[in-house]
């Protein structure tokens, strides 16, 4: 079952956009993600509207104030597992925001973050490729195996064998 | 231009007779005029009675040391006037205009959250732009405020009110239909909307108090990414308040370069909004042909300027870099491209009955309505408000090309629609006209980077409509005070009239075609 879910995982990762304070820049780029020059649906990557059935969270923008709850609540409410991409300059470190008054100044003060994209906005090839640099990161180490392999108790067995014979 | 004929100044210093107040013509717009508190509701009746297209564009607030200055910047049919008023800082109380001119009064709400004027007539009830958790009684754009420092309070738990017999939907922060964060509380009776109650800030990063701690070099790299789809229309509103400031003329050629970006911007951000309503009325195709048609455009952007989409290609004097003569063929076939696909996108969008059904007759304006909310833009054209800032204020290269300015009569979603598919043909040719008459000669001057004492207005028609920009300089190198009004801020009280009365299935056609952005709103 593990197995099964990695492999769903990884050739069909659904994704939730949210905007924490961006410029649209980095949003219209998702956006454009979807339609037919770049067509990420061919890889599987599907935009979800709702959190509760999406498996990563693609976060633009330096995170304001009053956007951080809600961004909270919105990691809070997918289920795991979940991985964070911080896309843009602002979501990475907080950009041309950095210091302003109603920003925090990145995703990484609010969530854990799994892959930064830098770029202003960065260009939609360059998204991809850090979704899918995500995406082999994921199969590199072998899942950790959660349920112990039954035991072979070999001298039962064997002591069995010669009630078969007769 | 409408009734270009009214001479407001002369008509308010015949109104005004006897009341102190001071007419200084030919500074901020046509004329500044000066008022105590209290008599400014006077010069705002003389003006919406002369001309009915008063309306508000913007309110700057200014810290003015023990005095805080609110400047409010009106246009009429042919003028653009400031009048200014001084409240003492200790006791900051001023009388709305609210009443006299309604398209106030989102603007005198912002002015109370961001500099703690306290507006008698339209009282704020929590925070407009800044966060909830944000103390009350701190302003962040007062000089005396260190406002990276502020402790924010802890975040409150969502109050749960009472509607009675009303249900209450609530659209957002994250909603699939907003590419952006902003919340619409939408009360209903059964399917009929009966009130919106709107929440904007979520998107507000202190754009304006930032400006203040940055050269103007840096600040052209910061407007520009108020908005990352209009950014260039940010940038040459703030670039040319500086240059009226600094008293420099752009070359001819740079003046052409500029007008080239902004328009190849305008027909990105048109494209991008007609998929983006396809998108939300259910018609898909429409979106990703539109989307098809749009990359381009995005790469034209790329050539012109160096960046698909924030093209940081404007600076203070002219623009970053040439046009080569190389580039113009591919320019030239990339439009003749899109002028050929633009036939069967007017068919769709005039003839298509899902269209049609989904668009006419839905959220209309009607134009009385449209001039007293002060709307702008496409939206304002569809009523039949003829304002459009290319013809009734012209910079960069606009005086001297021809092109028609798009109206529509009907003021609902589906002309609101035709008059952006409309405009992208416009854009088209003014960007080959630019081509066609390219002046030789350099594309930049060097200005100094201290700027001398002195204030301006611009105003750029961006392609959600008319985008101010006041800039007061100290004769440092950096700003006094940089003031943004964007299209969408002006727009969203038409929004919140239309839907009421109309069912829930219409909030999304509805509000798509006002073309909302809100990192323009918020700032």
């Amino acid at each position: 079952m593990t197995n099964f879910a990695m492999w769903s995982r990884l050739k069909s990762p659904w994704v939730i956009h949210f905007n924490s304070g961006a410029c649209n820049g980095c949003d219209i780029e998702i956006v454009a993600l979807l339609t037919p020059k770049y067509d990420v649906e061919r890889f599987g990557i599907k935009l979800e509207p709702s959190p509760r059935h999406a498996d990563v969270l693609l976060v633009t923008g330096s995170v304001t104030h009053q956007c951080a709850e809600r961004l909270k609540r919105i990691y809070d409410q997918m289920p795991q597992p979940k991985f964070v991409v911080a896309i843009g300059a602002c979501a990475c470190s907080g950009g041309v925001f950095q210091g302003n008054y109603n920003v925090l100044g990145g995703v990484d003060k609010v969530l854990p973050v799994n892959a930064y994209i830098p770029g202003c906005p960065p260009r939609p090839e360059a998204i991809i490729d850090g979704v899918v640099k995500l995406l082999n990161a994921l199969k590199a180490p072998p899942a950790p195996k959660t349920v112990k392999e039954p035991e072979i108790v070999v001298e039962k067995m064997e002591e069995v064998k010669p009630d078969a014979k007769q | 231009m409408p009734n270009s004929n009214i001479d407001i100044v002369k008509i308010l210093e015949s109104k005004l007779s006897g009341k102190s107040v001071q007419i200084l013509p030919g500074q901020l717009g046509t004329a500044t005029i000066k008022v105590a508190p209290g008599d400014h509701r006077d010069v705002f009746r003389a003006l919406v009675e002369a001309d009915e297209y008063t309306a508000i564009s913007a309110i700057s607030g200014l810290d003015l040391g023990a005095n805080l200055g609110v400047y409010y910047h009106v246009r009429t049919s042919n003028a653009f006037l400031t009048i200014e008023v001084e409240v003492p800082k200790n006791n900051p109380k001023i009388q709305t205009v609210n009443d006299i001119a309604p398209s106030a009064a989102f603007h005198e709400l912002e002015v109370s959250d961001l500099f703690g004027l306290i507006v008698e007539g339209n009282p704020r009830s929590g925070h407009f732009v800044l966060p909830e958790t944000w103390p009350e009684g701190i302003f962040p754009l007062r000089k005396d405020v260190n406002a990276s420092e502020v402790k924010q309070n802890p975040p409150l738990p969502e109050e749960k009110s009472d509607e009675g017999k009303l249900v209450k939907i609530i659209i957002g922060p994250q909603h699939p239909a907003l590419l952006e964060p902003e919340k619409f509380a939408v009360l209903v009776e059964g399917e009929i909307v009966k009130a919106v109650q709107p929440r904007i800030g979520y998107v507000h990063r202190g754009v304006e108090k930032a400006s203040e701690s940055r050269t103007y070099i840096q600040d052209v790299y910061l407007v520009e990414r108020i908005c990352g789809i209009c950014n260039s229309c940010h940038a040459t509103g703030f670039v040319e308040a500086v240059e009226r400031i600094l008293k420099t003329e752009v070359p001819p050629r740079g003046k052409y370069l500029r007008t080239i970006i902004l328009e190849v911007n305008r027909i990105h951000s048109h494209l991008l909004t007609l998929g983006h309503a396809g998108l939300e009325i259910g018609y898909e195709t429409l979106f990703q042909y539109f989307w098809r048609d749009r990359e381009p455009i995005m790469d034209l952007q790329e050539m012109l300027t160096g960046n698909r989409v924030i093209s940081s290609s404007l600076t203070v004097g002219g623009v970053r870099r040439d046009l080569k003569e190389t580039d113009v063929p591919k320019i030239r076939s990339v439009l003749a491209d899109l002028r050929k696909r633009l036939p069967f996108y007017t068919e769709i969008y005039q003839n298509e009955p899902s269209i049609r059904a989904r668009m006419q007759n839905v959220g209309t304006l009607k134009r009385e309505d449209a001039l007293k909310l002060g709307v702008v833009g496409p939206v304002a054209r569809a009523s039949g408000v003829d304002i459009d800032i290319r013809k009734d204020d012209p910079y960069e290269a606009y005086a001297e090309i021809p092109f028609n300015e798009i109206t529509k009569t009907a003021g609902d979603t589906w002309a609101r629609m035709n008059v952006r598919m409309d405009e992208v043909e416009e854009s088209i040719k003014i960007i080959e006209y630019a081509l066609d008459h390219m002046p030789t000669g350099a594309y930049r001057i060097k200005v100094p980077r201290v700027v001398p004492a002195g204030e301006a207005i611009s105003r750029v028609e961006a392609p959600r409509g008319e985008l101010f920009y006041y800039v007061k300089s100290n004769g440092t190198t950096m700003p006094e005070r940089v003031k943004v009004r964007t299209p969408t801020f002006a727009n969203i009280p038409a929004f919140l009239t239309t839907a009421i009365g109309e069912t829930i299935a219409d909030i999304p056609p509805n509000f798509v075609s006002l073309d909302p952005c809100f990192s323009c709103t918020d700032r």
